[in-house]
């Protein structure tokens, strides 16, 4: 049958190849977008876990509304006090504990004729390891440093490249703002956050002497709650809330001045925006596989018409209609098949093209490439069942008139 | 081997009247006779070949094929008739032109479930005086070549009665003659043929002559005697 099938469709290439066409093109497209669109959001899962250091985490952040940005200690609203960390971290159950977060992006840190202008964070001891931050050389923060207001530094990568060429950084005095600083320790490479920026052009110093040595300011710009289980996150950020509201003392209608967010609602969000994308995208590429279905299906009701006399031959020789039924319902599925399989093909090649040019490490997205092979295989069968119908119902008599 | 009786067919025209091809025609045809049809365009002799083929149904009468009545048969038993039983013999040769003729050949056995029998293909294609040929297209080969390929596909399932449809019509004279001495020769073999012609020097070939005017039978003759295996 197949064999027969085959022998059929290679005795009209042309033909053959125009309905191929349309399928293999719907195809390669749904396989190229679904999987540049996974190798895409494979990536961004990727920055910002690097960027969040973990996801079982809640931040909170100074004023209400927007959350979008990096607010500075310099513009945030002062509603954030060192002494809101320790109360969550004490009074709401399911957090593990808090760090305090001091951060400023427009101070000078200079080592002898270098200089740049790194994100400065003042953080507090427990912040490397709630963000499971690792060092390259030398060591984090310690209690220690945070109490005496300690004027150390562990920088990041970027900023020990720059700053030192070469040098062995540690020990060695930095002048943030015209403060001198010691290097304690340099972090290990972070890599690209969302969008592609560096992480690793920052560093950090105890948030106690940021606050007190360097920006003067007794409020946060970011406290940062790790939770015993993620699971819990949303109860505890209601706990959190409630809990903030009545020690900033707001009483409704109030609304809060500060802004609790979850990253994982975060990411959720930039992910809902890119589903909405590839739904349509995907949409798009399954229409033009129904157009080649419906290519399919018009050649074959030609090739019909043109077959009535071989049609006649065969139901002459005894073929049942069931027979002739068959015979044009798997050529038009044979076509079908291998436009699909041209297609992904072309679709998969055109992914790793796509991944190669976005410089991400190609991912093939397996549920998508099966849907396409049983999408071709089903375009076959519906789009050439009414063509098959109307050669097993062609009259043999008449066809053999002629 | 066939015996109709009362046969009528009735069609219906596009606007709705009927028009009657065949009028209670009974006939009988004996294993190994030689039959020829005649008659003008319109007489029904095509409507009699169609049920006689298994292609048509009678409206009215019954039609006994090896004393098993087909005329009561679904579409689906009758298309195994056709493939166990009937071989077929067009004018217009009607071969896959994209096949070869070895294919042609072995057409039949695509329905009867059975693997293709390469051998048999080709010893009936020998038989035909074609053994050459075997692998040429359709497009290939001559009318007489291809009308010779078409009668070895009417005989690659063996069947008892052959049915040709003015098989000499698209022929010259000489091709015409051979598939002809073709034709008287498997009738040695034993097979029933009924053939279907205008041709007068085609008729002659039978041993009976039916003439078939206005849907019915007009004469019945026998033309010689019959010739012995």
């Amino acid at each position: 049958m197949i064999g027969a099938a085959w022998r059929s469709l290679t005795r009209s290439k042309l033909r053959t190849f125009f309905m191929m066409l349309g399928v293999a093109v719907g195809v390669a497209a749904l396989t190229a977008l679904a999987s540049v669109g996974e190798a895409t959001r494979q990536e961004t899962l990727r920055q910002f876990k690097r960027m969040l250091g973990t996801f079982d985490t809640l931040t909170i952040r100074p004023g209400a509304g927007s959350t979008r940005g990096m607010p500075s200690v310099s513009t945030v609203e002062p509603s954030l006090k060192f002494a809101d960390g320790p109360a969550i971290a004490e009074g709401v159950p399911g957090v593990l504990r808090v760090a305090q977060v001091q951060q400023t992006f427009d101070l000078d840190v200079s080592y002898r004729d270098e200089s740049v202008v790194p994100l400065v964070l003042g953080v507090s001891s427990n912040w490397a390891d709630i963000r499971d931050e690792a060092v390259a050389s030398g060591s984090h923060l310690t209690e220690e440093d945070e109490r005496a207001l300690a004027r150390v530094a562990v920088i990041g990568a970027d900023v020990a490249s720059v700053l030192f060429k070469g040098e062995d950084p540690l020990g060695k005095v930095i002048r943030i703002a015209d403060v001198p600083f010691q290097v304690k320790g340099v972090m290990a490479t972070r890599g690209a956050g969302p969008g592609g920026a560096s992480l690793d052009n920052m560093l950090v110093i105890p948030v106690t002497t940021a606050s007190k040595r360097l920006f003067n300011r007794d409020y946060l710009s970011t406290l940062v709650v790790q939770l015993r289980n993620e699971g819990d996150s949303d109860r505890v950020a209601d706990d959190v809330r409630a809990l903030l509201r009545e020690r900033h003392r707001i009483i409704p209608p109030a609304e809060d001045d500060f802004t609790v967010s979850s990253p994982r609602a975060t990411l959720a969000q930039i992910q809902q925006v890119g589903s909405t994308l590839s739904k349509i995208v995907t949409g798009v590429a399954a229409i033009a596989t129904l157009i080649g279905g419906a290519v399919i299906m018009s050649l074959m009701l030609i090739g019909v018409s043109e077959r009535r006399r071989e049609i006649g031959v065969r139901r002459a020789v005894g073929a049942t209609r069931a027979d002739i039924l068959a015979q044009f319902l798997a050529e038009a599925t044979l076509i079908s098949a291998l436009g699909g399989a041209v297609g992904i093909v072309i679709g998969a090649g055109g992914a790793t093209v796509g991944a190669l040019l976005q410089q991400l490490p190609p991912a093939y997205m397996w549920s998508m490439i099966g849907g396409a092979v049983a999408l071709s295989l089903a375009v076959g069968i519906v789009f050439g069942l009414y063509p098959a119908w109307k050669a097993a119902n062609v009259d043999p008599i008449e066809a053999l008139r002629s | 081997m066939i015996e109709a009786s009362h046969l009528s067919r009735t069609y219906t025209r596009g606007d709705g009247t009927p028009v009657t091809a065949l009028r209670d025609v009974s006939l009988a045809i004996a294993p190994g006779e030689f039959v020829v049809i005649r008659g003008a365009s319109g007489s029904g002799k095509s409507s009699l070949l169609n049920i006689l083929g298994c292609l048509d149904t009678p409206t009215s009468g019954s039609y006994r094929l090896g004393g098993e009545n087909v005329s009561a048969l679904s579409d689906n038993e009758r298309s195994h008739v056709r493939s166990k039983r009937i071989g077929f013999v067009f004018q217009n040769f009607n071969l896959l032109p994209r096949a070869t003729a070895l294919e042609n050949v072995e057409l039949p056995t695509l329905y009867t479930g059975a693997a293709p029998d390469h051998a048999r293909a080709r010893q009936l294609l020998a038989q035909v005086g074609l053994d050459g040929r075997a692998d040429h297209f359709a497009t290939e080969l001559s009318g007489g070549e291809q009308q010779r390929v078409a009668i070895a596909r009417a005989l690659m399932n063996d069947p008892p009665l052959l049915l040709a449809d003015e098989p000499t019509g698209n022929l010259d004279s000489a091709a015409g003659e051979s598939v002809m001495q073709l034709l008287t020769s498997l009738q040695r073999e034993g097979r029933t043929i009924v053939l279907v012609t205008h041709d007068e020097h085609v008729a002659s070939f039978a041993e009976r002559e039916i003439v078939i005017r206005d849907g019915v039978v007009a004469s019945d003759t026998r033309r010689r005697e019959r010739v012995q295996a």
